[in-house]
């Protein structure tokens, strides 16, 4: 059979979610033995357009063909003998087996339920050694850097005769000099017949690797090209964020209040350097993209990570433990709502009152009648949608159960609100509710610090928005008409910062 | 006007799965009774049904903190161990000092009360250890209570010389498991159980602690972010949990007037048992002390009224093992039909 140009063509591919078109009929093509990058900012779709490709997920609506012919993927696997592997950012090595038993995972030859040798492992060894010869097959998998294993599971792909090989942000976790190693790698994989898709942040990447890039916005196909006609970054960023349009932020008046919160020299093992303050009633954004160490900030001051460095709450350091955190007056709403924000199988009023059961307690025991009460107070003012206070939370819908979540730190009567990607995954009419509850917070006087990877959402509503890139504090704006989305998509990519940015 | 009413009816509304499954284990109860009562005979006699409330008085009193460590999402198998170490123990405290040719016969002649206060000290010790390695380093609870299980009946066969002790004893040792409430046949014993439940009952129900154990068991990680010192919460349960086992002990060697190191062998099974038969997910965050004692007494009435149709006694473990599997099935069954 005459093999096609294009190793995968994508048509008007849909995927829906209850609330949300995480994919719009998204249409391209991808060429035969190419390395083909895929951007866009958090949200855009390209997620789930790599979960439609590697199984994982079923789309709604449209077509894909793999080398000519209709493609369906029903699982991993599936898609893996369709010849699509992935490089997840969870590895997918057995740390305790050799790596020539992680190579043949899954393929052993057996007589009568005993392994054999045979010419598959050779075959397998040989592809490994092309790739990088410093690694022998009888290593114990767990000896290897993270970079390594990540070659370990490329060479199984090749082996295995993928077309394609997914890779998901592999430069995330490895250091800058196996970066180049895995780069000279990716680019002789297009002499071994495979094709490569690309998804990363760091924009510098897509110009050192890449043969074509797509762009995805909103779950839209924006365009695909090839790199060289992409003139720099900075074009590349326009068309990730298109027309963003930045409504409703309205300055502050003026006058600057006193501190709350003091962070002085905080480093662990993601946080490099960061000093800040917030002061009262102010509005704080940290931006930046996934692995920026955004919620790594937010654990750092709640007490969850350990670190080194200064923080001060009114003057008075802070314990590092969260019970102590939230009697000082700090609440946190975790990034990820169901496993760290929400009590699922409890009711809404089993879950409202419990980061400040003494308001609800006289001597330990439980006043059944204020804690309804209570209840419906936070049912009422944030609008959450049930029929009852005695609903499970995890009968209510994304936006709701936010809501719950807010309802449990507002309770807490904090006077510093930590929000960690506070509107992630509910729908557009929640967030602006959201959205104004914080704007409400703040003009009570309440310190507010949201932690967010979507850029409308900090300059929206945040006075001042600190960068974060790579662990570290990159530049600070205040926030006024003259916000540049342009400058800070090129900043917390990875660009360099011009001398004006820093400085308040 | 209209809001309060309004607000009225969203308290109200259906009541929680916990009160569901209990009532529903209570409907077993009632229908197991009144089919026991039709075939066995004198199985009605007001004594008999006293006897289903109370002759299981020592599983109960387990059955509290194994309930409470269960909703947290955590096992406690050591319970039973511990029965048996402090029962040997209170017993070795007090027996007489001076020489006898008999090395069973001779303990520390320590005064009684000491003699308990020691054992409990004892008793809780093993919960500091479980407590140590589950709540600390977050080793999963059934390996190290299944191994505190074994060092502390290990303890007891050192002992008790893997006999029992029961000689030179003051006579004082005998009368807590021995007395009863004037004017009845209720023993102390099940007066202490009847008040542990009540109280369990309240903490469960009315208390910020007893709401915690919840949290916990429904998600301890948003626990841990909510203020939760999971930590803490989870040690004095554990110790909470082998005091009970302890206060079991002293009181089942007072009854017997003996330490023997092979008691209460496999009461952690039952203590389990009656608590998935009360409704007590072992996913955590779910069931209740009202449900597990339902549950102990549906095992009452199922084991009595086999012995009461002559069935020999070799037969009760399976019929135990029968009625907990088809109860367990029918209540993730209808628990399942409700929330459709």
């Amino acid at each position: 059979m005459e093999l096609t140009d294009n190793v995968l063509e994508i048509r008007d591919l849909v995927k829906d979610f209850p609330s949300v078109r995480a994919v719009n009929r998204v249409s391209f093509d991808i060429k035969r033995n190419t390395v083909h990058c895929l951007v866009g900012e958090n949200g855009a779709g390209k997620s789930t357009l790599i979960k439609i490709l590697t199984g994982a997920s079923a789309r709604s609506s449209g077509s894909i063909l793999l080398n000519g012919e209709a493609y369906t993927p029903h699982s991993t696997r599936d898609a893996k003998q369709h010849g699509i592997s992935t490089l997840f950012q969870e590895l997918n090595v057995v740390d305790q087996l050799t790596v020539e038993e992680n190579l043949t995972l899954g393929m052993e030859d057996t007589t009568l339920g005993f392994l054999r040798k045979t010419d598959k492992i050779n075959t397998m060894v040989n592809v490994m050694n092309s790739l990088e010869p410093s690694i022998t097959p009888r290593q114990l998998v767990s000896t290897l850097s993270v970079a390594k294993k990540q070659i370990v599971e490329i060479a199984k792909a090749v082996a295995t005769e993928s077309d394609i090989i997914i890779m998901d942000e592999p430069t995330a976790a490895i250091s800058e000099s196996e970066i180049k190693r895995l780069f000279a790698i990716i680019k002789s994989l297009r002499e071994k017949n495979v094709t490569v898709i690309y998804i990363s942040h760091r924009l510098d990447e897509i110009f050192e690797l890449g043969d074509y890039v797509t762009v995805m916005r909103d779950g839209k196909h924006i365009d695909t090209r090839p790199v060289s006609e992409i003139k720099d970054r900075s074009e590349l960023v326009k068309m990730m964020i298109g027309k963003t349009v930045f409504e409703q932020y309205t300055p502050k008046e003026g006058e600057c209040k006193d501190a709350i919160l003091q962070v002085r020299n905080l480093s662990n093992h993601k946080l490099r350097d960061i000093s800040f303050e917030v002061h009262e009633g102010e509005i704080i954004g940290f931006y930046g993209l996934v692995g920026a160490g955004k919620t790594e900030l937010a654990r750092a001051i709640y007490g969850v990570d350990p670190y080194e460095g200064e923080i001060l709450f009114r003057g008075k350091k802070l314990p590092p433990f969260p019970d102590k955190v939230i009697a000082a007056g700090i609440a946190l709403v975790p990034e990820e709502r169901r496993s760290q924000g929400l009590f699922t199988i409890l009711t809404i009023r089993g879950n409202v009152p419990v980061m400040n059961m003494r308001k609800i307690s006289h001597n330990g025991f439980i006043n059944a009648g204020q804690e309804r009460k209570v209840t419906l107070d936070y049912i009422d003012k944030l609008r959450i949608s049930t029929s009852s206070t005695e609903k499970e939370a995890s009968k209510l819908s994304g936006g709701n159960q936010q809501k719950v979540v807010l309802a449990k730190c507002l309770f807490a009567d904090a006077d510093l609100l930590m929000l960690d990607e506070p509107t992630r995954g509910i729908d557009v009419g929640a967030k602006s509710e959201i959205y104004g509850i914080i704007r409400q917070l703040s003009k009570e006087g309440k310190s507010i610090m949201i932690f967010s990877s979507e850029l409308p959402e900090v300059v929206n509503i945040c006075d001042t928005i600190y960068l974060l890139y790579d662990g570290r504090m990159k530049a600070t704006l205040r926030n006024g008409c003259d916000i540049d989305s342009e400058k800070i998509l090129h900043i917390v990519t990875g660009g360099n910062v011009t001398s004006g940015d820093r400085g308040e | 006007m209209e809001t309060r009413l309004e607000r009225k009816k969203m308290i109200g509304g259906r009541m929680s799965n916990e009160s569901f499954i209990t009532l529903f284990m209570i409907g077993v109860l009632v229908v197991l009774f009144g089919v026991s009562c039709a075939i066995v005979p004198r199985f009605y006699l007001p004594q008999n049904m006293i006897n289903l409330l109370t002759n299981n008085w020592y599983i109960i009193m387990l059955g509290i903190g194994v309930t409470f460590l269960l909703i947290t999402g955590n096992f406690d198998m050591s319970v039973g161990g511990v029965i048996a170490m402090t029962g040997v123990l209170s017993v070795w405290f007090c027996q007489d000092a001076t020489a006898s040719q008999n090395a069973l016969a001779v303990g520390l002649g320590l005064p009684y009360g000491v003699a308990i206060a020691l054992a409990l000290l004892c008793a809780m010790g093993i919960g500091a250890i479980n407590a140590f390695f589950i709540a600390r380093l977050k080793v999963p609870s059934i390996i190290i209570t299944l191994g505190t299980m074994m060092i502390a009946r290990g303890v007891a066969q050192i002992v008790a010389q893997g006999a029992q002790r029961n000689t030179s004893l003051p006579d004082v040792f005998g009368v807590l498991g021995g007395l009863t409430i004037p004017g009845m046949s209720i023993k102390l014993s099940v007066l202490v159980m009847a008040i542990l439940v009540v109280a369990a009952f309240v903490f469960e129900k009315k208390t910020v602690a007893g709401r915690r154990t919840y949290l916990i068991g429904a998600n301890s990680v948003a626990a841990r972010l909510s203020g939760v010192n999971v930590r803490r919460h989870l040690t004095s349960l554990f110790i909470i949990s082998s005091l009970l086992a302890g206060i079991t002990g002293i009181l089942l060697s007072s009854e017997f007037k003996a330490g023997g190191s092979s008691r209460a062998m496999g009461y952690e099974f039952d203590a389990l048992v009656i608590s998935l038969l009360g409704g007590v997910s072992i996913a955590g965050g779910f069931g209740s002390v009202l449900g597990m004692f339902v549950g102990a007494v549906i095992l009452s009435v199922v084991t009595s009224a086999a012995t009461g149709l002559l069935l020999s006694p070799d037969w009760q473990f399976t019929i135990k093992g029968v009625v907990t599997f088809i109860a367990i099935l029918a209540q993730r069954f209808a628990l399942d039909k409700r929330k459709g």
